[in-house]
């Protein structure tokens, strides 16, 4: 009996024990405010006040300034669009395919590659017209072929469509031979789009103009 | 105290850090403060997110354009508030996170013709991850939940939040480390796939309590 007793009571301390350190706990996370953003951490008067407002309106115009002037590309590399647009308008929405986020080890080698599509901020750096693909290692790795030692072995034709965008590094805004894949992530990090809407963005876009990718 | 006793204390924690107990020259130097920060981190070229906590957005932008844009239902906080300041994703953590397919290269002309479909998509992406920033916050994502399971794993969730993660925070406060924990709730699922898509490893952003 005593036994059970001594059990019980051991019990109840260790609960009230822990929900003494549950409530200390609670108190502890209750949210604080940031530093110097607390009510009374700073009164200002109405001068003051305005030379504020005046100073986050001139902040938020120069940083209204850095987006483009002119047309830009915006690619979302989750749903595979891209739009075409200016700081006033959309011009164009187009479906596409972006890199499949897939990774490709040669055998034997040391060399990795995983197809993702880039992210941030881009510019258009060439512009071709029926373009030329000079095929890069993992081309003929991904097929199962030699390595060509001589450049002219990697040329093929007609597999980016009527037009290019280059944005360095290798990846391109260009056609496709596979438009039911567009909208689905097929890419080994291009952004391929359909003729339509490729000749739209050759036209409007010009070497610098901006492309935004996430 | 009952679970939604538990919920309405943290929702007036959260009231307790926005605006409207704020004087209108809090919320002006805040503005200011935002500015200040984003305009350092929109003259790179990187993407960068903006948590406006009062509003419950959550913003994808560069260059000051908004590239895309989270609604948030709701959210709860503990711990200390965010610094207003930018801040780092350190890392993304995920119960199941999405897995890389790797391309097995062809072995003859014949098996590199035939073409198999396995990409990492949309659908892939978990919606319910936490965002680990720099300064010991973290940010919980979930979606709302739909359906009993995932009402189950909310209810799990609750309990977590409410009596695990104070513990966690008095731990940390103990050993003298910062903590912070944001808990988002979004809209759809889809979004929740979205964010963790958008939100690469090493982005930088702002969690604001505007």
């Amino acid at each position: 009996m005593n036994k059970k007793k001594t059990v019980r009571i051991s019990l109840l301390v260790l609960v009230a024990v822990l929900v003494v350190v549950e409530a200390v706990a609670i108190i502890m996370a209750w949210p604080r405010q940031a530093a110097g953003a607390g009510p009374g951490a700073e009164n200002i008067d109405q001068k003051a006040l305005a030379k504020l407002e005046a100073e986050t309106a001139s902040l938020r115009k120069k940083i209204g300034a850095l987006a483009p002037r002119t047309v830009f590309i915006v690619i979302d590399s989750a749903r595979n669009t891209l739009t075409l647009k200016t700081r006033k308008e959309v011009q164009l929405q187009a479906v596409v395919s972006c890199g499949s986020g897939s990774i490709l080890e040669e055998p034997g080698g040391k060399r990795t590659w995983i197809f993702d599509t880039p992210r941030g901020e881009f510019q258009v750096k060439s512009k071709a017209v029926d373009p030329t693909w000079v095929k890069p290692d993992w081309a003929f790795i991904e097929e199962g072929k030699e390595i060509p030692k001589k450049r002219e072995e990697r040329f093929e034709d007609g597999v980016l469509g009527d037009y290019a965008l280059g944005f360095g590094d290798g990846y391109f805004i260009h056609g496709t031979l596979y438009s039911r894949l567009l909208g689905r992530s097929v890419t080994h990090g291009c952004v391929r789009v359909g003729d339509k809407d490729l000749k739209a963005v050759y036209q409007a876009a010009s070497i610098g103009t901006k492309i935004y990718i996430y | 105290m009952r679970g939604r006793d538990f919920r309405a204390l943290t929702v007036s924690c959260v009231l307790a850090l926005s605006l409207p107990v704020w004087g209108v020259d809090q919320t002006a130097s805040l503005q200011n403060r935002l500015a200040q920060e984003e305009i350092v981190l929109a003259k790179t070229p990187s993407l960068y997110f903006i948590v406006y906590l009062k509003s419950r957005v959550i913003a994808l932008r560069s260059r000051g354009m908004t590239l895309q844009e989270w609604k948030v239902q709701s959210i709860h906080a503990w711990g200390e508030a965010p610094p207003l300041g930018a801040l780092t994703l350190a890392k993304k953590s995920t119960l199941f996170p999405p897995k890389r397919t790797k391309i097995k290269p062809a072995a003859n002309e014949e098996d590199a013709a035939t073409f198999e479909l396995d990409a990492l998509e949309l659908k892939d992406m978990p919606a319910r991850f936490t965002l680990f920033l720099s300064g010991g916050i973290r940010i919980l994502v979930r979606p709302k939940a739909r359906g009993f399971f995932p009402r189950l794993g909310n209810f799990g969730h609750l309990i977590a939040w409410n009596l695990w993660v104070p513990l966690k925070n008095l731990s940390f406060r103990l050993r003298k480390k910062p903590f912070a924990a944001i808990d988002i709730k979004l809209e759809k699922k889809e979004d929740g796939q979205a964010l963790y898509w958008a939100l690469p490893d090493g982005v930088k952003g702002l969690v604001f309590p505007l």
